[in-house]
C-alpha cells in the first residue's frame, strides 16, 4: 500500500498531481452550498430545563432580553425638544424594523410610547406620556414634572443625572438578533453626529459578536498566514518548497469547506451550517496541514542533503513519515470526533467537516507532496538543501544537553507539571459577558455606562405563579423587588405590583399614601377594570399573563457573571422562603441562569471529550508501535499539555468558560502529532542498526527540527492575542500555548523518558 | 382629485342611490325605543386564551344612553356602566366600582379607548353621527345569494376619530350590515367586524358582533340573549343612582 502511494507519486506525478487537483476542486465546489447561521443562540441546547423554563416565559410575556439604546449629551438635560423628537422618531424607526416583511420588534418602550396614570376629578385617566413628536415647552415642562414625581417610571428610560434617555427594544424572538443588531446601528448612525449613543444589553451583544469575529477573524488570520510563510520561508530558505506547503494547507482547506458545503446540499442539517464556532476550523486545519507538509518537505531536505539523489530522497523520506503521518492523522480525526458527543449541536459538524479536512490534507501531504517535489528541478547544492537552518542548528545542541541530562529534564518537567496541577483548585467555570471584551472596547465601556448611568445592562426575571389579584401575592411581589433593589447590582424592578400601587393613588385623587396594594381582592380587580375602560389590556401582557395566574418581576442589573446570578437566585430564593406568606411558586430565570447551565453542561463535556481523546490516541498508538508502553509514551506529551493548560488558567485565574473549555479540547488535537512523530523516528532508529546511545540524539536532530518548525510556523496564529474579543485573545493563546507546550513536551519529557526506558523498550 | 369626482358623480346613476343617501336610509330604519339584553362577551388573544363576561344591557333611543351591568365572572359583578352621548358636548360616561364603593367619570376624549379590553372602542359603541363623515357606494357584491352595497364611510378632517375609513357590505333589500373592515389613519386595516341581525318585532336586531383586530391578532365575541324591545324603559332609569344596584 505504502509503496503504491509512493510509486504512483513518483512514476506519474503529473497524473498525480492532476487527480488530485481535480477531486479537490470538485469537492471544493460545495463551498456554494455552505449556510452561514450567525446567530450564536442557534448554537445553544433547547432542552436545558433552565432554558425550557426560559422560553415558557419568552412566550407568555415576550422576549425578556432587552436591548438598550441609550443617548444623549453629557451636561444638558433630556428634556429639550430636539432630544424628545429624536427619541420619538428612534421610537418609530425601531418599531418598524422587518426582516423579510416579518417583524424583528416586539416593542420599543421609551419616553414615546409610555403612558402616564393621571387622576383628573378622581377618574384614573391613561394618556400618552408623549402625545405628539412635537411639544411646545409646556408640555415639556409637565412631562419633566410627572417624571420627577413618578421615579418608577422615569428610572426605566432616563439616566441618572438626567442626561440621557433609554430607548429599549425588545426583540420578537431571540434568533435574529444580528440583523436586528445591524438594523439598530444603521437607524441611529445619522444621529450620533449630535448626541453620544451607548448600546447595551445581551441581546445586542450576543448580535454584534459575529459581526466583531468576522471583522476580526479575517484579519488576524491573514496576519497569522503571513507569519507562517515568513517562518517557514526563513528555514526553509526556497519559496517553492513553501509554495508547496501552502499548496496542500489551501486545498485541503478548500476540500474541507466544499465536503460541509455537499454535506448540508444533501443532508440539510443544520449541524453543518457555518457557525460562529466554526471560524475556528480554517485556522485549526492550518496548523494540521502545515504539519504535515512541514514533516514532508523539512525530512525531504535532509534526506537530499545525506543522498544528494531526489527520487532516493523522496523514497526515503516518504518510507519513514507514511506511518507516523497516517497516524497522527487519524489520531488528530478520532479525537476531533470525539465531538460528536457535544451538547452544541455544529460541534458535531465541526467535528466531522474537520475530521475530513484532515484526511484530504493527510492524502495531499502522502501523494500530491511527494508528485509535486519529484517535478520540481532541485539544484541540490542550493543553501536550502545542503546547509541546516538556524532551528535544525538549535535543536541539534539541543538535543545533546537532553541526552546528556534526562533524569534532570524529566523530573524538571514533571516538576512544572506537578505545579499547574496544583492550580486546579483555583479554576473557575464562569462566564461574564463583559468580560469578552477588553478595557477599552466599545461594547464594554457601552455596557459599563449603562450599568452606571442607566437602568442597568442584563435582566433577571422571576416569574412567579399564584393569584395575581389577590393582595397577599400581590404584597409578597412587593416585598421581593424591595429586596432585590437593597442587591448593590440591581438598579430597578418591575412588575404588575409597580402598576397596581400607581393606579391605587391615582384612584384615590394622587392620595401619596394610597400608593400601596389594596387591602381587598374585589378592590385590585375594581382597579383593572377602570384600566380597561381608559388604557389598553396590552400594556400588562409583559407582567402578567391573560388570566392573572402568572406574574413576572424583571429586575434590570449591572452585568454580572453567570456564578453570580446563581448566588443571587440562591439568595432570593432564600429570602422567599423565609419571608413571604403566600403560597406562590417562584422560578427564577433569565438568559444568564440558562447560560449557566450551559457553561457547566459544555465545560463537561469538553472535558469529557478531552479524557477520551487521549484515550483514543493512546488506543491507537499502541496498536499501530505494538506496544503498551509506546502507547502510554505517546500521551505524555498531551496529558502533560492538558494539566498545564488549565493549572496555569487556575494559577493565572483565567476563568474556565464554555469557550475556553471548547477550546481547549479543540486546539489539544492539533498538539497530539509531535509525541507521534518523535515516538515512530525513535522506533525505526531502534530497528535498523543505530547504537542504542545514539537513538535519541538522532531522533530528536531528525524530529525536532520539524516539531519545532512546525510549532513555530503555527505560532503565527498567536496574532489572535491582538483581537478585542477576549475568546478570540483565548484562542490565540492557547494556540501558542498548545504548540509550545506539546513540543517542548515531547522534546523534553518524552525524549527523557525514551533515553530513560530505552533499554526496556528495545529489543536488542 | 378630478377623476374622483367623476367616478363618484357616476357612480351615483350606476348604483341608482348615492352613499350619502344610503347611510340616510340607514338612519332612517325604525329604531325601537329601547332594547333590553343579556350580552355575552369572549374576549381571545393571539394565543388562543379566552375570557368570557356576562352583562345586562339597557338601553334607549337606539343606544344614545345605555346602563350596562356585569353579571359575571364573579370579579367583576357589581360593576356597571352608565352612557350618555350628546349632541355638543363630550359624551357622559361613569362607571361604578362596587369595591372602592365611587362613581368614576370616563374620560370621552379618547374615544380609540379599548371598551373592557374588547376589540370595540367607546367609537365603535357610539351612534355614527350622519354630519361627522362622508360616504360613498364604491361597488356591489353578491354574497349567497344576496345583493349588497359596499359602503365606504370616511370621518371627516374635523371628526375625531381613530379610523381613516370604514368599507360595509350592506345587505340591498334589508339594509343591515353583513360585515365590516375598518382602516386605521395610516390606511392600514385594523379591525373587521361581521354582524348577525335577527328580525324581531319590525325591527332588525343585531344578535351576534365579532370583531378582529387584525394588528392585534385579539377577537371579541359578543352575543345578545333575551332581547326584549320596546318594553317601555324609564328615562329616569340613565342616573348615576342606579348604577349601584341592578335591575330586575
Amino acid at each position: 500500500m505504502k509503496q503504491w502511494f509512493i510509486n504512483n507519486s513518483l512514476q506519474r506525478p503529473k497524473l498525480t498531481f492532476s487527480i488530485m487537483v481535480f477531486l479537490t476542486l470538485i469537492i471544493g465546489s460545495g463551498v456554494r452550498n455552505i449556510i452561514v447561521d450567525d446567530n450564536i443562540m442557534n448554537l445553544l441546547p433547547k432542552d436545558i430545563p433552565s432554558r425550557v423554563v426560559w422560553e415558557e416565559i419568552n412566550e407568555e410575556f415576550g422576549e425578556t432580553e432587552f436591548m438598550f439604546v441609550a443617548f444623549g449629551n453629557s451636561n444638558e438635560s433630556v428634556y429639550n425638544s430636539k432630544t424628545l423628537e429624536t427619541a420619538w422618531e428612534l421610537t418609530e424607526q425601531f418599531e418598524k424594523i422587518t426582516l423579510d416583511g416579518k417583524p424583528l420588534v416586539e416593542e420599543v418602550i421609551s419616553i414615546a410610547t409610555l403612558n402616564r396614570i393621571d387622576s383628573e376629578d378622581g377618574w384614573m385617566e391613561v394618556n400618552d406620556l408623549m402625545s405628539e413628536k412635537q411639544l411646545s415647552e409646556s408640555e415639556i415642562a409637565e412631562i419633566k414634572s410627572y417624571l420627577e414625581e413618578n421615579t418608577g417610571v422615569s428610572s426605566r428610560i432616563l439616566g441618572r443625572n438626567g442626561n440621557f434617555m433609554n430607548v429599549v427594544i425588545r426583540p420578537t424572538d431571540n434568533l435574529h438578533y444580528p440583523q436586528l443588531t445591524q438594523e439598530v446601528s444603521k437607524i441611529t448612525q445619522p444621529y450620533e453626529q449630535d448626541f453620544e449613543f451607548y448600546f447595551g444589553g445581551e441581546s445586542y451583544i450576543v448580535g454584534k459578536i459575529p459581526e466583531i469575529i468576522v471583522n476580526e477573524v479575517g484579519t488576524l488570520m491573514s496576519v497569522g498566514l503571513i507569519l507562517m510563510i515568513v517562518v517557514l520561508l526563513a528555514n526553509l530558505r526556497n519559496w517553492t518548497a513553501v509554495a508547496m506547503v501552502l499548496s496542500v494547507i489551501m486545498m485541503s482547506a478548500l476540500a474541507m469547506m466544499g465536503f460541509m458545503g455537499w454535506v448540508v446540499h444533501f443532508s440539510g442539517s443544520s449541524r453543518f451550517y457555518f457557525s460562529m464556532l466554526n471560524t475556528s476550523m480554517p485556522i485549526v486545519l492550518l496548523t494540521i496541514a502545515n504539519s504535515d507538509g512541514v514533516h514532508v518537505i523539512s525530512r525531504f531536505f535532509r534526506e537530499a542533503r545525506k543522498h544528494k539523489n531526489v527520487e532516493t530522497a523522496i523514497r526515503k523520506t516518504m518510507n519513514q513519515l507514511m506511518l507516523p503521518i497516517s497516524l497522527t492523522s487519524l489520531t488528530t480525526v478520532a479525537a476531533f470526533l470525539t465531538l460528536l458527543s457535544s451538547p452544541i449541536r455544529p460541534m458535531v459538524g465541526y467535528g466531522v467537516t474537520i475530521g475530513f479536512g484532515i484526511t484530504w490534507a493527510w492524502l495531499l501531504s502522502t501523494i500530491l507532496l511527494p508528485s509535486l517535489i519529484s517535478l520540481k528541478k532541485w539544484n541540490l547544492n542550493s543553501t536550502a538543501l545542503s546547509k541546516p537552518s538556524i532551528i535544525e542548528n538549535i535543536i541539534h545542541r539541543f538535543s545533546k544537553d537532553i541526552i546528556q541530562r534526562p533524569k534532570k529534564v524529566l523530573f524538571g518537567g514533571i516538576a512544572i507539571v506537578l505545579f499547574s496541577l496544583l492550580g486546579f483548585q483555583f479554576i473557575e467555570v464562569e462566564v461574564n459577558v463583559i468580560n469578552f471584551f477588553k478595557p477599552g472596547n466599545v461594547l464594554r465601556e457601552s455596557t459599563i455606562f449603562l450599568d452606571k448611568e442607566m437602568s442597568g445592562s442584563m435582566s433577571l426575571v422571576m416569574k412567579l405563579e399564584g393569584d395575581m389579584k389577590d393582595p397577599k401575592n400581590l404584597n409578597d411581589m412587593v416585598k421581593i423587588q424591595d429586596f432585590l433593589e437593597l442587591m448593590p447590582t440591581v438598579n430597578t424592578t418591575i412588575s404588575l405590583a409597580n402598576v397596581i400601587k400607581e393606579m391605587h393613588k391615582s384612584v384615590m385623587d394622587d392620595d401619596p399614601t394610597f400608593e400601596t396594594i389594596p387591602d381587598e381582592r374585589e378592590k385590585v380587580n375594581n382597579l383593572f377594570t377602570m384600566y380597561s375602560m381608559s388604557g389598553d389590556d396590552d400594556d400588562f401582557s409583559a407582567l402578567v399573563d391573560y388570566e392573572y395566574e402568572t406574574g413576572l418581576i424583571t429586575a434590570m442589573m449591572q452585568s454580572i457573571s453567570t456564578k453570580d446570578v446563581v448566588a443571587h437566585a440562591d439568595t432570593i430564593n432564600k429570602f422567599i422562603k423565609n419571608n413571604t406568606e403566600s403560597e406562590m411558586t417562584v422560578h427564577v430565570s433569565g438568559m444568564l441562569m440558562f447560560l449557566n447551565d450551559f457553561v457547566d453542561l459544555v465545560v463537561e463535556s469538553s472535558l469529557t471529550s478531552i479524557f477520551f481523546s487521549i484515550l483514543i490516541i493512546g488506543a491507537i498508538a499502541w496498536i499501530f508501535f505494538k506496544s503498551w508502553r509506546y502507547g502510554l509514551l505517546s500521551i505524555i506529551p498531551l496529558s502533560s499539555a492538558v494539566i498545564l493548560n488549565f493549572g496555569l488558567m487556575g494559577w493565572f485565574g483565567v476563568h474556565l468558560s464554555h469557550f475556553t473549555a471548547l477550546l481547549s479540547s479543540i486546539i489539544i488535537g492539533v498538539g497530539v502529532d509531535f509525541s507521534i512523530h518523535y515516538i515512530a523516528e525513535f522506533i525505526h532508529y531502534s530497528k535498523n542498526g543505530v547504537t542504542i546511545d545514539k537513538i535519541s540524539q538522532k531522533s530528536v536532530d531528525d524530529v525536532g527540527y520539524p516539531i519545532l518548525l512546525d510549532a513555530f510556523s503555527n505560532m503565527g496564529f498567536g496574532a489572535l492575542i491582538f483581537s478585542t474579543l477576549i475568546p478570540l485573545v483565548h484562542m490565540g493563546g492557547l494556540m501558542v500555548f498548545a504548540m509550545i507546550s506539546t513540543s517542548l513536551g515531547t522534546l523534553t519529557i518524552l525524549a527523557s523518558s525514551l533515553e530513560l526506558f530505552k533499554h526496556k523498550l528495545v529489543k536488542h | 382629485m378630478k377623476l374622483c369626482k367623476y367616478l363618484i358623480f357616476f357612480s351615483s346613476f350606476v348604483f341608482a342611490i348615492n352613499g350619502e343617501q344610503l347611510a340616510k336610509q340607514i338612519d332612517a330604519k325604525p329604531k325601537p325605543k329601547d332594547m333590553k339584553a343579556n350580552l355575552t362577551m369572549v374576549l381571545t388573544n393571539k394565543k388562543g386564551k379566552s375570557r368570557t363576561s356576562s352583562i345586562r344591557s339597557i338601553s334607549q333611543d337606539g343606544g344614545e344612553k345605555q346602563m350596562i351591568y356585569f353579571l359575571s365572572p364573579a370579579d367583576d359583578k357589581g360593576v356597571a356602566l352608565l352612557k350618555i352621548e350628546h349632541e355638543n358636548k363630550d359624551d357622559e360616561i361613569r362607571l361604578w366600582l362596587p369595591a372602592f364603593k365611587k362613581v368614576r367619570r370616563i374620560s370621552s376624549k379618547k374615544k380609540s379607548d379599548a371598551f373592557m379590553g374588547s376589540d370595540l372602542s367607546y367609537e365603535d359603541l357610539t351612534n355614527r353621527d350622519l354630519s361627522e363623515n362622508t360616504y360613498h357606494i364604491t361597488g356591489l357584491d353578491t354574497i349567497q345569494n344576496s345583493e349588497y352595497y359596499i359602503l365606504e364611510t370616511s370621518p371627516k378632517e374635523e371628526t375625531n376619530s381613530e379610523y381613516s375609513k370604514h368599507v360595509t357590505w350592506i345587505e340591498k333589500q334589508s339594509l343591515v350590515p353583513l360585515k365590516e373592515t375598518s382602516f386605521d389613519k395610516s390606511g392600514n386595516i385594523l379591525k373587521e367586524k361581521t354582524f348577525i341581525y335577527k328580525h324581531i318585532k319590525e325591527y332588525d336586531t343585531p344578535t351576534e358582533i365579532f370583531v378582529t383586530n387584525i394588528q392585534k391578532n385579539h377577537t371579541t365575541k359578543l352575543t345578545f340573549e333575551n332581547i326584549e324591545l320596546d318594553s317601555g324603559v324609564k328615562s329616569s332609569l340613565f342616573q348615576e343612582k342606579n348604577l349601584k344596584r341592578l335591575p330586575k
